[in-house]
């Protein structure tokens, strides 16, 4: 997708997770003209690094009721208007016999003065409607929980953004924020694919950056707390649990199970880690041990079933005080001012809160740019529905192939704009997650894809049981032939598989094992994909 | 039921060494768990691509000799021999392969990756030297909607190598009803169709019509699947020279090597036991007397001499779990790190420590169980500790030539 | 954390350990022929984890699966892929079985039928015109002959002529004969009962037998073939449990249904009983392999056999069983055909739109057959035989028959004396 990137916008809005994507609709949706800047690709930071949890705000209910009451409102309105990014499984908080069922009590009334509809069920009907849930529980509430992808949402928001006129640059780095006299007025870029550095001016920056806001903010002389804090998760190789299970007591580690999409993910740990670490995060033996042997308390099958990869992210909390592990930090939305904090007019942060309260984020962050711009114009994002989101046409789904439905669940009512019907198009890439050809050149074409890892997040090549054994090579053909450069593309391919590889090695046993011998002896053995390594790739 | 010898494991070191012993006069019966890792094959076959450091092999027959003293080569007595012993098997077996054991040639990966090859298939392209090609106008010729030959990739390989290259596709009628399947337009059905009565002749006239005077044409490894008839008769029809390149799995050289010599070993008189999964055995001291199948319940396969060729992780012939790694059937000792950390290597290009793990052998190959060894039980393949065959290029050698060592050891005791 | 956490994945037949190494689809004979059928791959595991999700994933093309196991046999993890399709269909079809398909599900009912007007049936089934209906009404191809019905049901035959004598031997075992047997080959029971009566056994019926219910799985009447599998498990339990007598059968499908197909698809546990139930001529061979038997054969007996593995009999990997029985008769000249699907798959190959695809699949087999030219093809699976004699005209004989004829009886009842 080309960009012709202008010289002036009226915003531009710094990250491509989903507060900065949800911020550029936000913008873009009441008139502004916006450009949204991400230094490598959409959701490469915490957005794409979490459990796909749409909280009930149950979680948070006894402890911050304030978290409680905004997760609630924006579950509700997350069904609305991201309809095809949501599943909605509902969710259980149970009690194990080593838990204190009393907890329950506190726990329900706190749900209910939250406004969360929580209900305490017998345990014979958790088991019941949750048949993986642990059968030794002796209680349960069940509460609006679901699983919501963040790689859709994500897309979803920068799709209606640009329909709206913004327009977007991944792969490009905020290296300097231009200040002139005490005011931001715009953003050096580097071209992180091939070093070019270039300008671009605005009224107003909004920092959206995460836990690297900090950074951003350094630039201009501007300190912000944040407290890194690293969770670790588990993705399992099918969905166990079809409800979301969450364990009734103090928020603690590995005390929830997501059914996502095709797998279930168990998370999280919660550790305080160096800044240098937020860049490369790896999975230690002792997090996956916490998270086998907790999430085994949750679904018992979980013991014996297959661990795809490991993950984690680092949550951008902002520090308050000497919490070791972040738990008790608010996850309430953390808008600076800048103007009256630090006397730098032209720039703000947007940080703290959570995947969950996004587009409240961005709700509070745009109405903040409007103010200081003169612009008069209402929030309209908690009810207009996502492209992809309108209702889905249930006569037309039912004529759909088996490939078409899983499109359906990525890109909603956006499916009809992927080319099918002849065997070109309909021709498999991905096996297992069911991509096709005609969806891979959609993703390519509409969606920002520049490489096989940038796929992957739009489309689920290369996510399920293989890890992209026979895909990848698939895609990487099919985006070879858009760019033209077949030594980008071995390169491309050699940097996917490493990537796969990296989640997969710290539970690297069992079938996991056998599928990287598998992968290792096509690619390396058959292939010889190791003659096109690049060590000098952009994304690690 | 007894046999002289069992074999555990149905891909090519449990084939070839079923077939020595059986060629022998010995009454062998093998068990297959599934078909093999020949389904991953490249149509060449490797004896040491690469030496210990990583530089490429020139003669392997050579380079093995100063291989350190865990690798598996050091229990072959005379690899020259051996291999051409191993040559010849194929060859009996009616796969016609070329190469030496003194010099190595390469074979196109279908990335276009010039690799190290001791053996390869007659048709398939074979080079010389890595840098450079001897045809100078070059047609790829692939399937149309066949997405497993990454063309591009070939093709510009070939141009670095100094040739000039016409990417073309074709397609037959029954070629287009196959591709109607979003899923299995694969390899291996490709060459089912081209099987069928008239195929080759139609593709042929296919090709014929996208080629403008190119002095070689190349086509992705999509024929020959029961045997090398098609692949000769098809090299008849076309105009110009034919030669085939790798395709990703499955793979239609690799059935083709299984079933020929798999059809071998049963024409010598063995008893090939399809499908099933030994579950372990009867020990008597130090002896293993029968084994015990899934399908075959009762301890009924008894032997004198066993022959474990179950490979690797892949294969199921090793297991692991978060906290162990084991030999699966009958849990004999094995070669491996105990802490789950040393396993594995950060970076997957890196050698992987767990591409060595395997089974313990004596020197005449025989594993051991509780740290003493079993008198009749040898091992051959990718079961055995000692090599990383993805960095060295020594899978399939490693296979067939341990594989005949054993047989020799069990003929010769 | 228990000591064995993560020994294995366990999922519904294995599903998670497919490694996608895609050797089953080497080895589907449908998808080699039929594009509309997705492959085992695509069917079973790939598609096991999207219909977890959603059972709205659930597709119809998954009855194209002939259920043969071959992708079962062929994958090197285990993977039970056959059963994942089947159990799909069981879990998620909506699909109403037809008419025809609950005609040819119910061989039992069917076979009681005919047998009562058997010259009438077979034949106004052998008439053009009764085809052409079948073809056009019922969509059973034309091409099809039906299986003739026998006029006295073996069940009729044996109580009659050889059930006063059974209970004079010293050994005993019980004979599940099944519905082809009962209706339409009595003489494969009655060879039988004379092979088993000359090594000293006395053959009896289980108290009471259904139809296994294969046909009733492959055509989506579970509800049916649970109820059957029910009695003929509680049948088989009370003569392998309460008389020590253990079960034989003569079909390699019947017995593999009732081992495996009872438990993996239909959810009645037989665990206790399954090694109790056997065929025929595992049981011989093992006996002779013993030495607790002997067998005397007739020198006059020449016969050139080619061995057909049937798909259920492959997966169960019991060929080797009938095979080297029949080797151990001097006059028979053996050839061991290359093991590959005939694609009759029961009825499957009956219906109208199975026909092209199931003569397809049998192709190469029957090339293989002409070219070996034996004098009579056998096989354990009695549709394998409707579909070879059909295409080929070769004679096929279930390897009991075989023994039967070749058996010099007067001297194996003396040696076993």
């Amino acid at each position: 997708m080309s960009n012709n990137v202008k010289k002036h916008y009226d915003v531009i809005v710094i990250g491509g997770g989903i507060t900065g994507a949800g911020t550029a609709r936000d913008c873009a949706m009441r008139g502004l003209s916006v450009l949204l800047v991400e230094r490598y690709d959409f959701t490469y930071g915490a957005t794409g690094r979490n459990h796909g949890l749409l909280h009930s705000g149950a979680r948070y209910a006894v402890t911050d009721g304030e978290s409680a009451a905004e997760c609630i409102k924006e579950n509700m309105t997350l069904r609305k208007i991201a309809r095809h990014c949501v599943d909605e499984t509902e969710g259980l908080f149970i009690t194990l016999p080593e838990d204190d069922l009393h907890y329950q009590d506190t726990f329900v009334e706190a749900c209910h003065k939250a406004g969360i509809n929580a209900e305490a069920i017998d345990p014979a009907e958790a088991r019941r409607m949750e048949p993986a849930v642990n059968p030794t529980l002796i209680g349960a509430v069940k509460v609006p929980d679901a699983s919501i992808d963040p790689f859709r949402l994500t897309t979803a928001n920068v799709v209606d953004a640009r329909l709206h006129g913004a327009d977007t640059l991944t792969y490009h780095e905020v290296v300097e924020l231009l200040v002139e006299q005490n005011r931001c007025v715009g953003v050096k870029l580097r071209n992180n694919h091939n070093g070019e550095m270039s300008e671009v001016h605005a009224d107003l920056t909004i920092n959206a950056a995460g836990i690297w806001g900090h950074l951003v903010a350094k630039q201009a002389g501007i300190t912000v707390n944040m407290f890194p804090a690293k969770g670790a998760l588990l993705i399992f190789g099918h969905r166990v649990n079809n409800m979301v299970i969450n364990r009734c007591r103090k928020p603690a580690n590995a005390d929830i199970l997501v059914p996502d999409d095709t797998v279930c993910v168990i998370g999280t740990t919660s550790d305080r880690v160096p800044f240098e670490e937020c860049d490369h995060m790896k999975v230690t033996p002792e997090e996956v041990d916490i998270l086998m042997r907790e999430g085994e308390k949750l679904a018992p099958s979980l013991a014996t079933t297959r661990i795809l990869r490991a993950y984690a992210g680092v949550r951008p909390l902002v520090a308050s005080d000497d919490d070791p592990s972040g738990r008790s930090i608010s996850r309430g939305i953390v808008c600076l001012d800048h103007e009256s904090r630090d006397g730098m007019a032209g720039f703000i942060t947007i940080t703290g809160g959570k995947m969950m309260t996004y587009r409240m984020m961005a709700e509070e962050a745009t109405d903040l740019a409007c103010k200081k711009l003169g612009i008069d114009k209402k929030c309209e994002t908690a009810t207009t529905p996502l492209p992809g989101s309108e209702p889905r046409n249930d006569e037309q789904y039912k004529t759909y192939s088996y490939a078409q439905k899983a499109a359906e669940g990525r890109h909603g009512t956006l499916t009809s704009e992927i080319k099918s019907g002849d065997n070109e198009d309909d021709a498999l890439v991905c096996e297992c997650e069911e991509v096709t050809v005609g969806e891979v050149k959609y993703a390519i074409n509409q969606l920002h894809v520049h490489n096989l890892i940038n796929l992957r997040r739009r489309t689920r090549v290369g996510m399920g049981t293989c890890q992209g054994e026979l895909c990848a090579c698939r895609a990487a053909c099919v985006l070879g032939k858009e760019s033209g450069d077949t030594a980008k593309s071995g390169a491309d391919l050699a940097s996917f598989i490493n990537e796969r590889w990296k989640g997969m090695q710290p539970v690297a046993w069992g079938d996991t094992l056998n599928e990287a011998q598998l992968t290792a002896t096509i690619y390396q053995g058959l292939c010889g994909l190791n003659k096109f390594v690049d060590k000098k790739e952009v994304e690690k | 039921m007894k046999f002289d010898s069992i074999i555990i494991g149905g891909g090519l070191s449990g084939l070839t060494a079923g077939i020595k012993l059986a060629k022998a006069g010995q009454k062998v019966a093998l068990v297959a768990a599934g078909h093999s890792t020949l389904h991953f094959n490249s149509g060449s076959f490797d004896l040491l691509g690469h030496d210990e450091q990583g530089n490429a092999v020139a003669n392997p027959t050579e380079a093995i000799a100063k291989l350190s003293a865990a690798h598996p080569y050091k229990k072959v007595a005379d690899v020259a021999k051996l291999a051409g012993e191993a040559k010849q098997l194929l060859a009996d077996a009616g796969l016609a392969v070329e190469g030496d054991a003194a010099r190595n040639h390469y074979r196109l990966s279908p990335m276009g990756v010039a690799m190290p090859a001791w053996l390869t298939i007659g048709g398939y392209l074979t080079l010389d030297d890595p840098a450079s090609i001897k045809y100078k106008n070059v047609a790829i010729v692939n399937i149309n909607g066949y997405l497993d030959f990454p063309v591009a990739f070939v093709a510009d390989a070939l141009e670095k190598m100094g040739a000039k290259v016409a990417i073309k596709t074709i397609s037959t009628p029954a070629l287009e009803v196959a591709r109607r399947s979003p899923s299995e337009m694969r390899a291996t059905n490709i060459a089912k169709v081209l099987e069928r009565d008239g195929q080759l002749e139609e593709a042929a006239q296919a090709i014929n019509a996208v080629l403008s005077g190119e002095d070689a044409v190349l086509l992705p490894a999509v024929l020959g699947i029961a045997d090398g008839n098609g692949v000769a008769l098809l090299g008849n029809l076309v105009k110009t020279t034919v030669k085939f390149v790798a395709t990703l799995p499955p793979s239609v050289p690799g059935v083709r090597t299984e079933t020929l010599l798999r059809k071998r070993f049963e024409a010598l008189g063995g008893t090939y036991i399809a499908g099933d999964r030994v579950k372990g055995g009867k020990f008597k001291g130090q002896h293993l007397a029968s084994i015990e199948t899934e399908n075959l319940t009762g301890a009924e396969l008894a032997a004198d001499t066993f022959v474990l060729a179950t490979g690797s992780f892949m294969s199921r012939g090793l297991s692991a779990n978060y906290q162990r790694v084991w030999e699966t059937a009958f849990n004999l000792d094995v070669d491996a790190a105990a802490d789950r950390a040393s396993w594995t290597s950060e970076d997957v290009f890196d050698a992987q420590p767990y591409q060595e793990f395997g089974v313990k052998t004596d020197d005449k190959l025989r594993v051991s169980l509780g740290g003493k060894t079993v008198d009749n039980f040898y091992a051959a393949g990718s079961v055995l500790s000692g090599h990383n065959s993805l960095k060295l290029a020594d899978g399939t050698g490693v296979s067939m030539l341990t594989a005949l060592q054993v047989a020799n050891n069990i003929l010769n005791d | 954390m228990a000591n064995e956490t993560q020994l294995s994945s366990i999922s519904a037949n294995n599903f998670e350990q497919c490694l996608k190494c895609s050797i089953c689809t080497v080895y589907c004979p449908v998808a080699a022929v039929n594009p509309k059928y997705p492959g085992p791959k695509q069917s079973g595991p790939d598609g096991a984890r999207y219909r977890l999700k959603n059972p709205a994933f659930f597709d119809e093309a998954l009855k194209m699966c002939l259920n043969c196991k071959r992708c079962e046999v062929a994958c090197p993890n285990d993977v039970r892929i056959g059963d994942i399709i089947q159990k799909a269909r069981i879990d998620y079809s909506t699909h109403k079985p037809s008419l025809r398909d609950t005609m040819l599900a119910n061989t039992d009912f069917v076979g009681t039928m005919a047998n009562i007007v058997a010259p009438v049936t077979n034949f106004a089934l052998g008439l053009p015109i009764t085809k052409s209906v079948l073809h056009s009404v019922m969509s059973i191809d034309k091409h099809r002959s039906f299986p003739k019905y026998s006029s006295t049901k073996f069940e009729t035959w044996f109580k009659r002529n050889a059930l006063k004598e059974q209970d004079a031997f010293k050994k005993h075992v019980s004979y599940f004969h099944g519905c082809y047997v009962n209706y339409n080959f009595p003489k494969l029971g009655q060879d039988l009962v004379k092979v088993m009566n000359a090594v000293g056994y006395g053959v009896h019926l289980l108290e009471k037998e259904k139809c296994c219910g294969v046909a009733l799985i492959s055509n989506g009447l579970i509800g049916q073939a649970k109820r059957q599998a029910q009695l003929n498990t509680d049948s088989i339990r009370k003569s392998v449990a309460d008389d020590k007598r253990p079960v034989l059968t003569t079909s390699s499908t019947c017995t593999f249904t009732m081992r495996d197909e009872y438990p993996h698809l239909l959810g009645v546990d037989n665990a206790d009983v399954r090694d109790g139930l056997t065929l025929a001529t595992r049981f011989l061979f093992r006996l002779v392999d013993e030495g607790k038997i002997k067998l005397a054969f007739r020198p006059d007996y020449k016969l050139r056999v080619a061995y057909h593995t049937a798909c259920h009999m492959q997966k169960m990997g019991w060929a080797i069983y009938s095979t080297e029985l029949l080797k151990m008769i001097p006059g028979v000249e053996f050839t061991m055909l290359e093991s590959q699907c005939c694609g009759i798959a029961g009825t499957y190959g009956f219906k109208r739109e199975n026909y092209e695809t199931s003569q397809a699949i049998g192709s190469s087999l029957f090339d293989n057959i002409k070219r070996v030219n034996p004098d009579v093809v056998a096989t354990d699976c009695e549709t394998c035989k409707w579909q070879i004699e059909m295409s080929t005209g070769y004679q096929v004989m279930n390897p009991i028959s075989i023994i039967a004829d070749a058996l010099d009886v007067e001297k194996t009842i003396e040696l076993n004396k």
